[in-house]
């Protein structure tokens, strides 16, 4: 297995982490921590598995470079979000998904 | 090659604690920190792949940005989730069981799907190659960034507009405090700015050479803001203030003016091949400026201005 | 030189680009009128390339004249120029009922934030490479989720919460599929990925379209993944909800219609059954929720959940002939039209009356009779009563699932539309009803834009069963 391929894998890995963070987790925190692993994990397959035979590629580097900053851009409203949620209810968590319906349901 | 190998599976077993850690961790201050733990790991694991740039946006960006965005979230949300519902149901524990066991499926055939995969018919780097001489600059991550694959860059820069605007429209948080007045953080600070500044343009202006750009030196010079305003020797922008907000757009209002211009000379962002390397330098000044204040406007707009007090190190901080 | 310069389908991304970014620049509550004339310039040059389209056939645009798989393709086939007309053309009605909707103070934001969504949607129509539609997606869907929580109010701030939550978890599934393609094949050009990917493909790219498939699913909010729609367009300002409801989640529909025809096209008539299936309970359920809620924007939110699942009933049909393309892109045009009227014809009688519940329209058709017309107008094309938009998608939808055997799909589109009758029947019926506690809607008119923005909507949904020809046409191109 190349470097490539094992970043590859582990990619897939943290992304499987951080989906189950997001759908699993209260905390409004650790759910923006668990989005933002899933983006790594994307980020290293997009690069380790284009270059699983050692050649570094330029494109995909350029992608995740693109793909950190519209990440940041993420947390930061994200983050905006749960502060002003906070401020307004005290809470830092929103209820889980599956239940939350309108407020007269 | 053995050892290189060992270190990749050192790292990358790293890399999965780190991330595991973050989501586990009882206490939420830990696991932010161990967030930050691991995008340092993985600005060694771009470095491992041959991806400099991308190891220079990790961690200053990834990391860094991303980690002062998250203790400053943290200083105002809760710092432990301590009512860990024990009364959870039999219904969510099953819940709970079925999406870890289908997410553990898919990382598993994932990685199997990955080990099998064939030869890809297609490879980018040789053509990267070939017109890089027509590109303008010599580094190919930048040649693709600005040059080949622009209009994706366009669209980013707008992200990060956007993202700012939706921060005024949801409503900011109010402004901290800052260190205290007796430490030795402004000192220090004003000895590290310079010596940002000077990596800031060194970043911008290697760019078209070796690993660096616009976003590295914007992130670099946002984090030197960031550090400004908590040693107080930059105060909070407030959302009125007119002089952030033009700044930020103007980098990005160059891009676009220089993008439709190009139509006239045969199409968006299609740079006359003699002159591509003074525009491209161009839109990455400008950028450089415009992300800066960008990234920084995401630490430094508040919506009320400080008020110079220093208040105790435990009083709370927002007002419901 | 000058030919090049004016390129329809380039300005229609740069324009909104520019007009947010000067609306930004002058400051809170500043840029409608920007907004309106920059739309309506939009408007121009979307009429312009259907026109051009729909004589010379598809155009391209290579950005940077770095042709693929190197460089950027954007492409204009008679589904864009469809999708670009619907969004220029409810954008600008919308922007004037905002205008006049909106107190200062109320959303100071917001155009802006329309800019952003606007210029996303244009991008993603016209995008040929599947990261840069990435990249399209998180501009739609941030500036989706910065308008929903502009109002401030925390049920509005939790609703934008989820609806991120959700956009990301969608867009982040959308990121991973499209680093398993590239790692596949070596490029993420649409049409490059559609030569390559046959038959033969393997588990990569498998996975990489569940992964896709699924992200979009989430952002279309089809059933069981719309949890976070009835929130977020039930609790949103009236022309947020009707944006979003009416352009937004096609915007990610559109998306899957791409994949569906194009990369994927030799893989996905295997589970075509998948989103058929969803797409009739959505139906269902999401009928049912409207007809139960007793409040009125979460009604109108509840039918978008059900609405939506009519388009995913074309799937099966798509393998042979046209008419099930047609009918699914018929009932996106009919029910953005109808929708939007609905939302901000609701958003105008909540706004008089001060009473968001269903209840509070009672009575109301003598004081605000061309908002409640505008209301039934825009129920007969959900309904799918002819002469109405709505009725000829049904119509298209029902003949092809009938001579393609699939009489289930014909069966769920009339049930549908029953179900339909009753939550729409619900409003009218109090609408129409003497309030016998007294007049208590108060006397003032509302402005003359909140009418008639609402009524022109209702009335274009209508006119569209009468005028579908040119919309047809322009599909004629799209392989199915």
């Amino acid at each position: 297995m190349s470097s490539g391929l094992l970043y590859a894998a582990t990619g897939c890995v943290i992304f499987a982490l951080g989906l189950g963070g997001v759908m699993l987790l209260d905390h409004l925190l650790r759910r923006i921590l668990a989005f933002n692993l899933m983006g790594s994990g994307a980020f290293l397959v997009l690069v380790g598995l284009a270059q699983r035979d050692g050649t570094p590629d330029p494109v995909p580097q350029a992608m995740v470079l693109t793909g950190i900053v519209v990440a940041v851009a993420a947390t930061a409203l994200a983050l905006t979000l749960a502060r002003r949620w906070h401020a307004l209810t005290g809470r830092d968590e929103i209820g889980a998904a599956g239940k939350q319906r309108g407020p007269d349901d | 090659m053995n050892l290189a190998l060992a270190f990749d599976v050192l790292l990358a077993a790293a890399l999965l604690w780190s991330a595991w850690r973050t989501l586990s961790t009882a206490q939420i201050d830990r696991a932010v920190v161990m967030f930050i733990v691991f995008g340092l790991l993985l600005t060694l694991a771009w470095a491992r792949l041959a991806a400099p740039d991308i190891a220079l946006a990790e961690a200053a960006i990834g990391a860094g940005l991303t980690g002062a965005l998250l203790l400053d979230g943290l200083a105002a949300l809760k710092r432990t989730d301590a009512r860990r519902p024990a009364r959870r149901t039999a219904g969510k524990v099953m819940v709970r069981i079925a999406v870890i066991s289908v997410l553990g499926l898919l990382a598993g055939t994932l990685v199997t799907a990955l080990i099998s995969l064939p030869p890809a018919p297609i490879r980018l780097p040789a053509a990267v190659a070939g017109d890089l001489a027509n590109s303008g600059v010599s580094h190919p991550v930048t040649a693709v960034l600005l040059n080949f694959r622009g209009y994706d860059t366009l669209l980013e820069v707008a992200v990060l507009l956007l993202a700012l605007v939706g921060m005024l429209a949801v409503g900011l948080p109010p402004a901290h405090p800052g260190i205290s007045r007796n430490s030795m953080l402004p000192t220090l600070a004003r000895y590290a700015l310079p010596l940002m500044v000077l990596a800031a343009v060194y970043l911008l202006w290697a760019g078209a050479h070796r690993p660096g750009g616009a976003f590295q030196a914007a992130a670099v010079l946002a984090a030197g803001g960031v550090l400004l305003n908590l040693s107080r020797l930059q105060a909070h922008w407030l959302p009125a203030s007119r002089a952030p907000r033009l700044a930020i757009a103007g980098g990005f209002l160059l891009f676009l003016a220089i993008a439709a211009a190009l139509l006239a000379h045969g199409g968006l962002l299609r740079y006359p091949p003699e002159q591509a390397g003074l525009l491209i330098v161009l839109i990455e000044s400008g950028l450089t400026v415009s992300l800066a204040v960008n990234l920084a406007a995401f630490f430094l707009l508040r919506s009320t201005p400080e008020n110079g007090q220093i208040p105790p190190a435990t009083a709370p901080r927002e007002s419901p | 030189m000058t030919d090049t310069f004016f390129v329809p389908l380039v300005w229609l991304i740069l324009l909104p680009l520019l007009w947010a970014t000067l609306a930004f620049m002058r400051g809170p509550d500043r840029g409608g009128r920007l907004a309106i004339a920059g739309l309506a310039a939009q408007l121009a040059l979307a009429s312009v390339l259907a026109g051009d389209i729909a004589v010379h056939g598809p155009r391209n645009h290579v950005v940077g004249g770095w042709p693929e798989p190197l460089g950027i393709a954007l492409v204009a086939d008679g589904l864009s120029a469809v999708m670009l007309l619907l969004t220029q053309g409810v954008t600008l009605v919308l922007a004037i009922y905002a205008r006049s909707y909106f107190k200062p103070g109320a959303s100071p934001w917001f155009w802006p934030l329309a800019g952003f969504l606007v210029a996303g949607m244009n991008a993603l129509f016209l995008s040929g490479d599947l990261f840069n539609l990435y990249v399209t997606l998180e501009l739609v869907g941030l500036a989706a989720v910065g308008l929903v929580a502009a109002g401030g109010t925390a049920e509005q701030i939790a609703a934008a919460l989820r609806y991120l939550l959700a956009t990301l978890v969608g867009s982040g599934a959308y990121l991973f599929g499209v680093a398993l393609l590239y790692g596949s094949y070596g490029t993420v050009s649409a049409s490059l990925l559609g030569e390559l990917v046959g038959n033969d493909a393997p588990l990569a790219v498998w996975l990489a379209g569940g992964l896709m498939l699924g992200g979009l699913l989430l952002k279309t909010a089809l059933f069981p993944l719309h949890f976070w729609l009835p929130p977020a367009h039930g609790g949103a300002p009236a022309p947020v909800s009707a944006l979003l409801s009416a352009l937004v989640v096609k915007a990610s529909f559109f998306l899957i219609l791409r994949l569906w025809l194009g990369p994927f096209a030799s893989l996905a008539p295997q589970i075509a059954w998948l989103p058929a299936l969803l797409g009739a309970s959505a139906i269902l359920w999401g009928s049912w929720m409207a007809i139960k809620t007793d409040r009125l924007k979460m009604l109108v939110a509840y039918s978008t959940v059900a609405q939506i699942g009519y388009l995913f009933l074309i799937f099966p049909l798509l393998g042979s002939g046209k008419l099930a393309l047609q009918a699914g892109v018929l009932h996106v045009v009919a029910h953005g039209l109808a929708k939007a009227a609905m939302f901000i014809a609701a958003g105008t009688l909540i706004k008089i009356s001060g009473n968001e519940r269903v209840l509070g329209v009672t009575g109301t058709a003598d004081r605000l009779p061309v908002t409640v017309f505008a209301f039934a107008l825009a129920g007969v094309s959900l309904m799918g009563l002819p002469p109405s938009g709505g009725f000829l998608a049904k119509w298209l939808l029902i003949s092809t699932a009938l001579a393609q055997g699939q009489v289930w799909i014909a069966g769920v589109a009339i049930g549908g539309g029953l179900l339909a009758a009753v939550y729409v029947f619900r409003v009218l019926r109090l609408a129409f009803r003497f309030s016998t506690a007294g007049d208590t809607i108060p006397p003032a008119r509302p402005a003359a834009q909140l009418e008639w923005t609402a009524f022109a909507l209702a009335a274009a949904s209508i006119a569209l069963g009468l005028f579908a020809m040119p919309v047809v046409s322009l599909l004629e191109g799209v392989a199915p």
